[in-house]
C-alpha cells in the first residue's frame, strides 16, 4: 500500500530514535551489570529489548507502506559516568521522543493514516511508562541519597 | 556525561580545555582527539563552545542580565535540543 512520502519520514524519525534508544539503555543496562546494579540492569535491559521491538513494529510499516525503512540513521547517545547522569541522560532521550511522537500522532490523524497513528500511540504508552520510572527514580535518589538508592538497586 | 564516545571524552574533559583556551572545534579536536570519527559529538562541543563565549561576553560589565555559569548549567536540555534539531 502506497503512503505519502511525509508519513514514511515521521515513521523513520521515530524510528532513528528508537534504534538510539535500543543502544543507549542497553549499554546503559550493561554498565549498571558491571557495577552490580542489578535491579536497574534488569529494568533497562528489558527497555532497550522493548525499544527494539518497536523498532522492528516500525521498520514493517515502512516496508508495508511502500517506503525504505531507514536503519543507518542513529541519534547523539546521552551516556553517563554514573548513575544520576545515566538516568537524567535517559529522560533526555525519553522527553525528545515523547514529543516527537504526539506530533507523529498529530500528523497521522490529519492524513487518515489510523494504523500508524495506533502504533505511535502503543509506543507513546511505553514512553510514557519509562519516563515515569525514570522520573521516580531520581526522586528516589533526592528523597534517600545517592549511596541507600545504589544499595537498593545492587 | 560522555560526549565523544569514540575517545571516551567527558564534558569535565571538555570545560577543563575550553578554560586552558580551546576556542574553537578545531582546538578541541587537536587538542582531545574528539569529533574525529563519527562526528556526532561535534554538535555538543560546539554548543559548550558557544556557552563559554556567551558566559564571558555577560561577565562585561554593565550587563543587566546574567548568563548561566558554565559550572552550574545544566546540559542535558541543551542535547534534548541536540536530538530534536538533528532529525
Amino acid at each position: 500500500m502506497k503512503s505519502d512520502l511525509p508519513t514514511v519520514k515521521l515513521l523513520n524519525r521515530v524510528l532513528k530514535n528508537e534504534l538510539t534508544a535500543t543502544n543507549q539503555f542497553f549499554l546503559h543496562a550493561r554498565m549498571y551489570k558491571n557495577w552490580g546494579l542489578n535491579a536497574l540492569n534488569d529494568h533497562t535491559y528489558k527497555a532497550s529489548i522493548k525499544a527494539m521491538k518497536q523498532a522492528d513494529d516500525l521498520i514493517e510499516r515502512v516496508l508495508f507502506l511502500e517506503g525504505l525503512p531507514n536503519l543507518q540513521d542513529l541519534g547523539k547517545l546521552l551516556i553517563g559516568e554514573n548513575t544520576d547522569e545515566m538516568l537524567r541522560g535517559d529522560v533526555t532521550l525519553v522527553t525528545a521522543m515523547r514529543t516527537q511522537l504526539v506530533e507523529g500522532i498529530g500528523h497521522c490523524e490529519s492524513a487518515t493514516d489510523y494504523v500508524s497513528r495506533e502504533l505511535l500511540e502503543d509506543i507513546l504508552e511505553h514512553t510514557e511508562d519509562h519516563m515515569d520510572w525514570l522520573e521516580t527514580q531520581l526522586s528516589l535518589i533526592d528523597k534517600v541519597g545517592s549511596k541507600n538508592y545504589l544499595q537498593a538497586m545492587m | 556525561m560522555y560526549i565523544c564516545i569514540c575517545e571516551q571524552v567527558t564534558d569535565r574533559e571538555i570545560k577543563a580545555a575550553i578554560n586552558e583556551g580551546a576556542s574553537s572545534l578545531r582546538d578541541l579536536r587537536n587538542e582531545l582527539g574528539i569529533a574525529k570519527e563519527c562526528g556526532q559529538c561535534g554538535h555538543c562541543a560546539k554548543a559548550m563552545l558557544k556557552e563559554h563565549a556567551d558566559h564571558n561576553r555577560s561577565e562585561r560589565p554593565p550587563l543587566p542580565k546574567q548568563a548561566p555559569s558554565c559550572g552550574s548549567t545544566d546540559l542535558f536540555p541543551l542535547f534534548g535540543h541536540a536530538i530534536l534539531a538533528s532529525d
